[in-house]
């Protein structure tokens, strides 16, 4: 007997709200399917409507952990649209807060591969680490989450002696503990026996459906935006491209850890040869009618913006793929045959980030189970002639 | 490889199909192509050139017609094949049997756009919810969000 079982778009589980629907014969799951548009946000619209500086803090709002790659994808490409090279200083510092976002990323979602597998003092011990590289992101920007370091033609902060020492200073215990998790998680034995061979992606499919990120590179697609198409500075800092053949969620953990350890090499490389001069030229407020298609590698893969300008201060149309859409194609071709019990932790080795996959419409949901289907409106109403029957509710003093 | 070797190898494969072969800035190469010849031309680009990756699918509200920018990827450019169809027939061929990864992209076009996607295997909404009003295609430039009257349950009326 074949059941469906919805999961989310609350759930436990799920860290945040998508829909999933799977059809299970006994604890094997024989189908998938994902649902999207439980909070769509209309971000694409009303970034037609905002001019180009307003567009920098709405593209930053897209995602809250990797808020800086949405927003130096979207600069990088307005930067080419307004024919403005920003100086040398400016994308060391734009590319250093890159790679430590990508460390924070990283180390968050180790933590969250830790939890899902059941080793929660692994969840503990890379989120204090994590904490190391938050006191940077704040000392650099003041900021924990929304850096607000982009602007059109460079970053709004410099990095001063004290600030380059003290980021220096705390690379090495973030390599010594990393190189711990990279033993940890390629020989402890409860940890490998509940990760491998979990999750398994073909490299075949992993081309075919176009997956991004250490999701491809765990599948052994060479993947990266960085050396692909180096943008910024990448082009002169040296770094190797992280791979693994197993093809399952082991490999994913491991593409991750080693990652880490090249951030940190970039980190050191970007520090070390910080050009002196300025940080940002001004740019002017409106662009000449033309396109630009910009690329950035984001912590969970690539991310594509597509900017038309017309003339105005305003873009035409600004189209956001950001890496978790990319890699839904993969999850549901993962989950094909797994079990119920691995869903949480093949669901998270995409390292999922809802909301940045759901950008485009208003919060809608629409809600469905085994039998029958109820539409959000018609919950509602219900809720409104329910409440309508309470005679006491209404008009009820206030109790303060 | 270069650039300009990349633009002659699409040429030679793509023959009288690339209406416009340009290439505006590094690693970034523009081919039109008309579009009847879509399938077609993604087939050679993936079969001969090893265009295997495709990032998106840009859809823009351009006047009378719909410009449609498929972006690629391979180790060397980013290829963007574009194609135009008039807004009164909004019709585009599928190309998921030749990409499959392409499915979540032309779903999501159809939902913002009411673009109509020929022999696209899994037709439902993506983004838009099931009970989202017909022909109503937010991306498209002359629809305006109009924030519905709010009702409090139990309110005043």
């Amino acid at each position: 007997m074949k059941v469906t079982i919805p999961i989310g778009p609350q759930h436990p589980a799920l860290k945040e709200p998508i829909s999933l629907r799977m059809t299970v014969d006994g604890e094997v799951i024989k189908d998938a399917d994902l649902r999207l548009g439980y909070n769509h946000r209309g971000l694409e619209k009303l970034a037609e409507e905002k001019t180009w500086v307003q567009n920098i803090y709405l593209t930053e709002r897209i995602c809250g952990i990797c808020s800086h790659s949405h927003a130096t994808c979207f600069v990088q490409g307005v930067e080419k649209l307004m024919e403005i090279d920003p100086p040398k200083r400016g994308l060391y510092i734009r590319i250093l807060v890159s790679e430590l976002e990508r460390a924070h990323s990283h180390l968050l979602w180790l933590g969250i591969a830790g939890h899902e597998a059941g080793f929660d003092s692994f969840f503990m011990y890379t989120w204090r680490d994590r904490e190391i590289v938050m006191d940077l992101l704040e000392i650099i920007s003041g900021n924990r989450v929304h850096y607000a370091i982009n602007t059109l033609g460079g970053v709004r902060r410099d990095v001063d002696e004290a600030q380059r020492a003290k980021i220096l200073g705390s690379l090495d215990t973030l390599r010594k503990r990393t190189e711990f998790y990279l033993m940890i998680g390629a020989n402890e034995p409860s940890f490998v026996a509940r990760l491998a061979r979990v999750g398994y992606l073909s490299k075949d499919d992993a081309v075919a459906l176009c997956a991004v990120g250490p999701t491809a590179r765990a599948s052994g697609v060479a993947r990266d935006v960085r050396k692909d198409d180096p943008y910024a500075v990448y082009g002169e800092v040296p770094f190797e491209v992280c791979t693994a053949d197993s093809c399952d969620v082991l490999g994913r953990t491991v593409v991750r850890v080693k990652e880490l350890l090249q951030s940190y090499n970039i980190i050191e490389f970007l520090m070390k040869n910080l050009p002196e001069g300025s940080i940002a030229v001004k740019a002017p407020r409106k662009a000449k009618p033309n396109e630009v298609v910009s690329r950035y590698e984001a912590p969970r893969g690539e991310n594509i913006h597509y900017i038309k300008s017309n003339g105005t201060d305003k873009p035409e149309r600004l189209k956001v793929r950001a890496p978790t859409l990319a890699n839904y194609a993969a999850t549901v071709k993962m989950l094909k045959n797994g079990f119920i019990a691995d869903i949480p932790l093949i669901f998270a080795a995409i390292d999922p980030c809802i909301c940045c996959a759901e950008r485009t419409v208003e919060v809608v949901d629409a809600r469905s189970g085994e039998e029958r289907t109820l539409r959000f409106s018609e919950l509602r109403r219900m809720a409104g002639e329910r409440f309508e029957k309470v005679s006491q509710k209404r008009n009820a003093a206030w109790p303060f | 490889m270069t650039d300009s070797e990349i633009v002659e190898k699409a040429k030679a494969y793509l023959g009288g199909k690339a209406l416009e072969v340009a290439n505006p800035s590094l690693r970034r190469i523009f081919i039109t192509v008309a579009p009847g010849d879509l399938a077609a031309a993604v087939t050679a680009l993936r079969d001969h050139m090893g265009f295997l990756y495709l990032a998106t699918i840009s859809g823009v509200d351009d006047k009378d017609d719909f410009e449609l920018l498929y972006h690629f990827g391979n180790e060397h450019v980013c290829l963007n094949v574009r194609t135009r169809i008039p807004k009164s027939a909004p019709r585009i061929a599928s190309i998921t049997p030749v990409i499959p990864g392409a499915i979540f992209y032309e779903r999501e076009l159809q939902d913002m756009f009411g673009i109509i996607v020929e022999n696209i295997p899994d037709p439902r909404p993506l983004v838009l919810p099931d009970d989202w009003p017909a022909e109503n295609f937010p991306l498209r430039k002359d629809w305006k969000f109009e924030r519905p009257e709010e009702k409090i349950p139990g309110g005043k009326p």
